[in-house]
């Protein structure tokens, strides 16, 4: 790498605060799931993870159209803004095809300009609150059935087939597979599906959305974290065991103290990762996998942490700990294991490795 | 939120220059050579070189010794410094007590001390940990003792790193043992030449020789006392904040408390991946095809970045931990000859990593244990009540 390249990326700007307008919407997503989104909601979606109802009411606060260009009826907004939403949404697990319809709707946008007709139609009816999704798995492209998430509440998938990037639908969705984190998980074959683009530009698209899906997956998972972490916390300060609160205990501090820096790392690359993917995308690097395995790694600590600081009633079913420690593995494994994003990872810095431009950046 | 490139004009990108010229200039072989010999964290001809820049205080005023940098340019400074990685632990003593004496020191006092510390003539460090008393600072048992216009020292301090080659040491002692704890500290600046200082070296498995100071009935005169008497733990935190009184530090150009670990991590990462790329395995295959050892670094890497985006004390806590497993993993993904030291036959990478393999386990001691900052951190960010009794 040559000096310049050296200082362009030592010497950057470390801002993470948010605008007063991305304060706002954060507020107003935060408000809204606090409101029409309990943990009793969250309860009696189970076993399928689905609740049309909140789902119909979100759809005013048009979160699938924020991240979608203006020029495709959409608000401009970028994903930093999305994975705002995206963390609220994990704070309270919302039932609800959120992180996908997003995705889904963003390529379908970019499909737009490269000619497929189909996506114009499909992107209209996204806006309007029907549900789509993505074939995230670690099967895609390969043959065969592969589990897709929200694929049993979803008539329309998007996913790879071979090089074809592909439009499998459905009159009726395939049956929910109960599964450890009661997401609304089905068996899709893409084999039958129409191809919306083939090629190296199919798969380059696939490839971005798969990292937009990564990054707004590792948001939502940092919202479980912190909502983990501040269960445990307020347990700890609550609950008294030998005459004193349990969280004066060190042994029950120190592990909460490694979850809360576990969990704002993950935010903080997470938010890193989108500001890259919105300004410099060609200086993202790894960090948008960095992000994801982090938080991923982040909130299953904070829920098994959270269960553990909880004793025998984190165990019970009456702890929210455990649903969240059951979602903070299942929403991120269902695009396979976490330890394969380090090859991909490997991928990327390698060439790099040991210099700042690692992470697109750093300050220190 | 922005983490966009700051932009530079010619001027300043001028001064990067000369700055990497000048640390190419003066760290030689020969300064990592003594400083592998000594482990002093000073070397006398580089730290006066920096001194001549005005660079060992960069942001202060050219009249006080400084080079009256801008935060840019200072944190140009820190970059190329780190790059270098010349001795520097004398020279980041001595700024603090420093600032100590021109809060506090009486007139004389400023005018033996002061125009030296830019100079890089006069060096000071810190005497505040004991043989029973560290991370609980304000413990400290070494008694002064007045007695008319001078004071009476008795006590020992340990880790006092620098003291043989350093001029004065920031002394906190006992004045009042029957006051609450941190009420009966008072601070001198104490002219380590004076009789009944016996400073002995101890060895670190680091490498850095650091030392005991036994004071026995050394008396120092009433004018080297720094701010009250029983004052001490005010004496001892107002240079910080006069320091970030200088203006607030944009935090893209703050010193984070993990930036030394990062630095090092970078570079342990870059010397095992530079090794690495003219490696085969046994069956002749290029190593760094491999999946296992891909996704090692890639592991590093990883925690390399979760470390520089870690905010506050939760980054003195992540950094130094991450820099341990970090040397861990990477000596053995290097093998058998990663046991080399420098200078052994089949030596690697100048033995680098093994010697971080033995310097991490200091970097979660120093500057207050990790544990001292997960209570603080469980305390503060998530209202835990108190662990440890306050005196």
């Amino acid at each position: 790498m040559s000096t310049e390249e050296y200082e362009a990326f030592i010497l950057r700007r470390n801002d993470y605060s948010l605008s007063e307008e991305q304060e706002a919407l954060r507020d107003a997503f935060r408000l809204f799931f606090e409101k029409h989104c309990s943990s009793e909601l969250v309860r009696e979606s189970e076993p399928v993870g689905f609740d049309a109802a909140l789902w119909a009411q979100i759809v005013d606060l048009r979160p699938v159209a924020m991240g979608v260009p203006l020029d495709h009826d959409g608000d401009g907004a970028g994903l930093v803004e999305l994975a705002l939403v995206a963390e609220e949404a994990g704070r309270r697990m919302a039932p609800i095809p959120l992180i996908e319809g997003m995705v889904a709707a963003r390529l379908l946008a970019k499909l737009a300009d490269h000619g497929v007709a189909a996506a114009v139609g499909l992107l209209a009816s996204v806006l309007e609150g029907s549900i789509i999704t993505l074939a995230v798995g670690g099967g895609a492209g390969r043959p065969g059935r592969q589990l897709v998430p929200n694929g049993a509440i979803a008539r329309t998938v998007i996913g790879l087939h071979g090089d074809r990037l592909v439009l499998a639908t459905s009159d009726t969705p395939p049956p929910h597979v109960e599964n450890l984190a009661c997401a609304p998980l089905a068996w899709w074959d893409l084999a039958d599906g129409d191809t919306l683009l083939s090629g190296p530009t199919a798969l380059e698209l696939f490839a971005a959305a798969q990292d937009e899906w990564r990054l707004l997956t590792a948001a939502a998972l940092v919202g479980v974290g912190q909502t983990a972490l501040d269960l445990a916390a307020q347990y700890a300060q609550d609950r008294f065991a030998f005459g004193v609160p349990i969280g004066s205990f060190q042994a029950m501090a120190h592990p909460l103290a490694d979850v809360l820096m576990g969990v704002e790392c993950a935010r903080r690359l997470t938010w890193k990762a989108a500001w890259f993917l919105d300004f410099e995308p060609e200086h993202v690097r790894a960090l948008v996998g960095m992000a994801y395995y982090s938080a991923a790694e982040a909130a299953e600590r904070a829920g098994s942490v959270g269960i553990h600081t909880q004793g025998g009633f984190g165990f019970t079913l009456e702890s929210d700990e455990q649903l969240l420690y059951r979602r903070a593995k299942g929403w991120p494994l269902v695009a396979g294991d976490r330890r394969a994003e380090l090859q991909r990872i490997a991928d990327r810095v390698l060439p790099v490795l040991g210099t700042p431009a690692a992470s697109g950046g750093a300050s220190q | 939120m922005n983490f966009g490139a700051i932009e530079l004009d010619d001027e300043t990108r001028s001064f990067w220059a000369a700055t990497r010229a000048f640390f190419d200039e003066h760290v030689t072989e020969e300064v990592h050579a003594e400083e592998r010999d000594t482990g002093t964290g000073y070397n006398e001809k580089f730290h006066r070189a920096l001194g001549g820049r005005g660079w060992i205080v960069p942001r202060w005023s050219i009249e006080e010794g400084g080079a009256a940098l801008d935060f840019v340019r200072a944190r140009i400074v820190e970059i190329e410094l780190d790059r270098a990685g010349p001795p520097v632990i004398v020279s980041q003593t001595t700024p603090l007590p420093a600032l100590a004496v021109r809060m506090f020191g009486d007139e004389q006092l400023k005018s033996e001390v002061m125009p030296g510390i830019g100079t890089g003539e006069v060096n000071i460090c810190l005497g505040y940990t004991e043989p029973d008393c560290g991370s609980d600072l304000a413990g400290v048992k070494t008694r002064a003792v007045r007695d008319g216009d001078e004071w009476v020292i008795n006590g020992q301090k340990m880790f006092t790193t620098g003291a043989q080659v350093c001029h004065y040491t920031l002394l906190l002692t006992r004045t009042d043992p029957d006051l609450p704890k941190h009420k009966g500290l008072t601070v001198f600046l104490v002219p380590l030449d004076l009789p009944g200082i016996e400073i002995r070296p101890i060895g670190t498995v680091g490498g850095e020789k650091t030392n005991f100071v036994h004071y026995d009935d050394v008396r120092v005169p009433d004018r080297f006392r720094l701010g009250g008497v029983n004052d001490g733990w005010t004496v001892l935190s107002a240079p910080l904040a006069a320091e970030h009184g200088m203006g607030k530090v944009p935090d893209e150009l703050a010193p984070g408390s993990g930036r030394v670990s990062i630095r090092q991590m970078r570079r342990l990462l870059g010397t095992v991946l530079r090794w690495l790329e003219g490696q085969v395995d046994d069956a002749g295959r290029p190593r760094l095809d491999d999946p296992i050892t891909r996704e090692r670094l890639a592991q590093v890497a990883t925690e390399l970045e979760n470390a520089v985006v870690a905010p506050g004390p939760m980054a003195r806590i992540y950094c130094a931990e991450a820099l341990g497993r970090a040397a861990s993993d990477l000596l053995e993904l290097v093998g058998p000859a990663g046991l080399l030291p420098h200078g052994a036959d089949g030596v690697v990478e100048d033995g680098w990593v093994e010697y971080m393999f033995r310097f991490v386990p200091g970097t979660t001691i120093y500057g207050g244990s990790t544990e001292v900052h997960r209570n603080l951190v469980a305390e503060k960010y998530l209202g835990l009540p108190r662990s440890t009794p306050r005196g």
